[in-house]
């Protein structure tokens, strides 16, 4: 409750102290419309009476003053009109030091000491001297403070800079300077000392003061960095070693942090350039307790603004030796400051990476450098925990992605694995995929083995289970996503010489294998196709591949899939793995390569055969057998029949009658083959479609047997259309009677149907109907196809 | 004979930090243009004499800290205000976004009696950088916002070209002097030559 009433006084006292100044305000203008000297200066010291109050807080001070402060102006007005109060400005210099207590008198002397300059009657320099040394007469810290605001308020134009009409033979900017550096020092000073009075219970109390006082003492350097004049020699030679000199030896914590921070950014960046080594040892020489780092850190993202912001500039950084410097200053400081965090450090070595990539982005040395630097840090602790410090170094890690498009760049780093060793296995993800999300984004191809190892050891996060990580805890929509991230990746991993390529897919393929059961029925299958590219590639390119040294050859990529689909018995997976095996099937038949196709062929059949249990399943696969076999060309007369007959045989024993007769009408098609040379064996086509028809009939009946109703006639009409197709090729075994007595029999089929069930109408079926359509279209459509559909009487 | 008559306006500037304020300060009343950015510490002002007619007009231009932490002592200074300048730089979306705080903020600290009709102007600066080019917020755009709040005058400015900025500071002086505070101690205008003193009304305390 004490702290509520103290606020509650002050808002008392301050309204005390804003009647107290409206009340001899008015006073003051009346005798300022009377032109009676006398009483304005009465009513006026009166005024600023109220200012000489120690009650309130800076805060609230400073709105009493900015009230007397608007009067004063209306004051010196006043004081500039000779003809109103009759008296040279010299004697009313000397006149208003009668006022009876300090605080009045030095507002009114420095209210008149600016007319005085103003009328120039006397040297700026002489006045701004008198009136800065006059001040010291307060010494109460926030009476000083504002006392002295005020007097570099109202000089601030008056200021003997460059081009300014105070200047002159006896005024020069150094008087201006130097006027500027004693109040500074002065008002430091007082601002310092606050810390030292009153018992330690108000300490608190009175950091919130100095906090709200410090931009007045901090206005100061404001005002040096804006006094025309002040060009690099005379900050380098004065202004910046006057105020360092301050600064450090007040050795106060609080001032030195906020005016190295005031120094940085009032101050431009090119004079910090050139004053680069000066300001960076005055960093070694402050308290301890100050934050250096973020001191650092301000200065280099100031700096790392000022190279973005125009490469005219750069030259300037390489001529001040700008990196070394800073990195030598960000050593000292975690080495010497062996309590800092390891957020603090990773901070520092984030803001000096920024630096460099901006100032000095061709040397990849420098990047790998500060790297290395992070990397004995990093080491310094058993375990990163501090999850801000985890999110500094994977900034860390992303920046050189960002900057070098190319991630190519980023892996020639050494030091960026041992960096990304330090992440936990979580955050090593994280980065793991920003790496491959940078790649895809701009379209980067990793054209060498040795590059894809690299980049294989940066995101072995994704690739195989770390130390202590446990998968199960994994959701299964971001593992998916994960893996998928590595497929798409796989793609982009490509050179068009063969024997690199290969060797670039031995390297994936040797990561790949560690990656566990998990992973495998994601991350196989594009290396498969990017392997079966490069086989269609040397086919295609018809190399020589007979030499002692030639390694990339198909036969040999085709042993290594081989080996690569059998890993996936491990998961199991059998029907990625079918579909595999068929894939290179086909791929080894494209290159003639006989016995390597019929091999795995027998691998899928074993798969088939062995491994593929569930109904659909079966069906499915036994489709994609028969259809990649049909496409293949490559097999003699043994080897082809062997398979045919393997398929057939597996199509006729599927678990249901329906899928039975499907698959094997489909085995048809593995007779005829429409290509020049392709087979072309009428008979066996028409076997394979009767036998279909004498399962659909054993289908039929079982229906009748089961339902008392035949089932629908499609399987007849899927076989009536088989039979057309034939017909149109030209299988010479396949007769119009055939296809009247099929007709007939869907006829019957459906009639009976009818009759079952009582219908009187007639059963349609669209399939049927539209075939029947067919059939009569052809008729129509004269030539020889016309005179063969004419041959079917419907 | 002629009276010419005097007036004190007191006018603050206020925006996010690097969008230009000091720059066109210093290009209004000092006729310099510097490029390097140093940041402004506190508020401090700056006087220009104007004719506007028969009057002899003062301006007090404040200018602020754009940065928040170089605004350790508050807003005393806003009182008293007869015109407020909102600046943003037409390249940086996120100094216009911010304008709406730097209004709000204003008429909260300075508390004038008639918020609605207290007379802001808006300055889109650095119209000059890239030909133009690098603009993200453009004049249309302004021209909302400155409907929204009541019809505040805009104007494009680019303190480096010294382009409309004359101009802009003769609007703001002039709708200034419509909003010329009454105070409430009474004020008479001061004659310039030593004749009868002009009786201006105030409030009758």
């Amino acid at each position: 409750m004490r702290r509520l009433a103290g606020v509650e006084d002050e808002e008392k006292w301050l309204a005390e102290g804003i009647a107290g100044i409206q009340h001899n305000a008015f006073f003051m203008h009346r005798a300022l419309d009377a032109n009676n000297l006398r009483e304005v200066l009465k009513y006026s010291a009166l005024m600023l009476s109220e200012l000489r109050t120690s009650k309130l807080s800076p805060q609230k001070y400073y709105d009493l003053y900015m009230r007397a402060f608007d009067q004063l102006r209306q004051l010196e007005v006043f004081f500039k009109d000779e003809s109103r109060h009759g008296l040279p400005v010299v004697d009313l210099y000397e006149l208003v030091q009668h006022a009876g207590n300090i605080l009045p008198r030095m507002y009114l002397l420095c209210t008149v000491g600016s007319v005085y300059i103003k009328s120039k009657q006397a040297p700026s320099k002489d006045v701004l001297k008198d009136l800065v040394e006059m001040c010291r007469g307060v010494q109460h810290p926030i009476r000083g403070l504002f006392l002295r605001s005020y007097l570099a308020q109202v000089s601030r134009d008056k200021l003997p800079e460059i081009g300014s009409e105070y200047e002159g033979d006896a005024n020069t900017v150094m008087d201006a300077v130097e006027f500027v550096l004693q109040n500074f020092t002065e008002m430091n000073k007082l601002w310092v000392r606050i810390q030292h009075q009153g018992p330690g219970t108000v300490r608190e109390k009175q950091e919130k003061e100095r906090n709200e006082l410090r931009d007045l003492v901090g206005k100061n350097l404001h005002v040096l960095g804006q006094i025309e004049g002040v060009d690099l020699e005379m900050y380098k030679e004065t202004v910046l070693p006057r105020v360092l000199e301050q600064v450090v030896n007040c050795k106060d914590e609080l001032a030195q942090y906020y005016l190295m921070e005031c120094i940085i950014q009032v101050f431009p960046d090119e004079y910090h350039l050139q004053t680069l080594e000066t300001l960076l040892a005055a960093c070694t020489q402050l308290m301890p307790t100050v934050d250096t780092k973020i001191v650092l850190t301000q200065l280099m993202d100031r700096l790392s603004n000022y190279a973005a912001s125009s490469p005219d500039v750069l030259h300037e950084f390489l001529q001040v030796e700008a990196f070394a410097k800073l990195s030598n200053a960000i050593g000292k400081v975690i080495d010497t400051q062996i309590e800092m965090p390891i957020v603090g450090a990773m901070t520092l070595f984030v803001s000096l990476l920024t630096f460099t990539l901006r100032v000095h982005p061709d040397r990849l040395d420098y990047v790998d450098q500060i790297l290395g630097a992070c990397v004995v840090k990093l080491s310094s602790v058993p375990k990163l925990e501090d999850s801000r410090a985890m999110k500094q170094v994977v900034a860390l890690l992303s920046a050189p992605l960002e900057k070098y498009n190319d991630i190519v760049t980023a892996l020639t780093l050494s030091n960026y694995p041992r960096v990304m060793d330090h992440l936990d296995d979580g955050t090593n993800k994280v980065m793991a995929m920003l790496i491959i999300q940078s790649i895809m984004k701009n379209d980067s191809c990793i054209s060498t083995a040795d590059k894809v190892e690299v980049l294989f050891e940066l995101i072995k996060g994704l690739i195989k289970d770390l130390d202590g990580t446990d998968t199960e805890e994994l959701d299964e929509e971001d593992f998916q996503e994960e893996q998928n991230s590595v497929a798409r990746l796989i793609h982009m991993l490509d050179n068009e010489e063969p024997e690199e390529m290969l060797k670039i897919i031995c390297v994936v393929r040797k990561h790949l294998m560690t990656g566990g059961t998990r992973r495998l029925p994601f991350t196989v299958p594009p290396l498969v196709f990017s392997a079966l590219r490069l086989v269609r590639q040397l086919e295609s390119q018809d190399r020589d591949v007979t030499g002692e040294d030639v390694q990339a050859s198909p036969r040999k990529i085709f042993q290594i899939l081989n080996q690569t689909i059998e890993v996936l018995s491990s998961v199991p997976c059998p029907e990625l793995a079918l579909r595999l095996y068929l894939q290179c099937a086909e791929a080894a038949s494209d290159c003639d390569l006989e016995p390597v196709a019929y091999e795995f062929f027998t691998q899928a059949f074993i798969l088939y055969e062995e491994e593929i249990a569930d109904s659909k399943a079966q069906v499915t696969a036994i489709h994609l057998i028969s259809g990649t076999l049909q496409r293949i060309n490559v097999f003699g007369v043994e080897n082809r029949d062997t398979l045919t007959h393997k398929a057939t045989g597996y199509s006729a024993r599927l678990l249901k009658k329906p899928d039975q007769c499907r698959a094997v009408y489909a085995c048809s098609h593995l007779f005829w083959v429409d290509d020049l040379d392709g087979i072309k064996d009428g008979e066996r086509v028409l076997l394979c479609l009767r036998r279909a028809l004498r399962i659909a009939n054993a289908a039929q009946q079982m229906a009748n047997a089961t339902r008392g109703s035949s089932g629908p006639v499609t399987l007849f009409v899927e076989i009536l259309n088989k039979y057309l197709y034939f017909y149109e090729k030209g299988n010479p075994h396949i007769t119009p009677s055939d296809i009247q007595s099929l007709i007939e029999l869907i006829n019957t089929e459906m009639q009976s149907d009818d009759n079952n069930n009582g219908n009187t109408r007639n059963h349609s079926d669209p399939f049927f109907t539209s075939t029947l359509r067919y059939i009569r279209f052809q008729k129509q459509k004269g030539g020889l196809m016309g005179d063969k559909y004419d041959l079917i009487k419907l | 004979m002629s009276m010419r008559r005097r007036s004190l306006l007191k006018v603050i500037v206020l925006g996010d930090s690097g969008v230009g304020k000091t720059s066109l300060m210093n290009q209004y009343v000092n006729n310099k243009f510097s490029q390097q950015y140093k940041a402004t510490i506190g508020a401090d002002f700056v006087t220009k004499e104007l004719q506007i007619d028969d009057r002899l007009v003062t301006l007090q231009i404040w200018d602020t800290a754009g940065q928040e932490r170089f605004q350790s002592l508050g807003a005393a200074f806003y009182r008293g205000a007869d015109c407020c300048v909102l600046v943003y730089d037409v390249n940086y979306l996120k100094s216009f976004d911010s304008l709406d705080n730097w209004h709000e903020e204003f008429l909260k600290q300075a508390s004038p009696r008639d918020p609605t009709a207290f007379p802001f102007i808006l300055l889109g600066n650095k119209v000059d950088i890239d030909g133009g080019n690098s603009r993200v917020v453009s004049e249309k755009k302004a021209r909302e916002w400155c409907a929204q709040k009541g019809n505040i005058c805009y104007y494009e400015t680019s303190a480096k070209e010294d382009y409309n900025v004359d101009e802009s500071f003769l609007c703001i002086t002039k709708l200034a002097l419509t909003n010329e505070r009454d105070q409430d101690i009474y004020f008479q205008g001061i004659p310039e030559s030593g004749s009868e003193p002009e009786q201006r009304g105030g409030c009758a305390c």
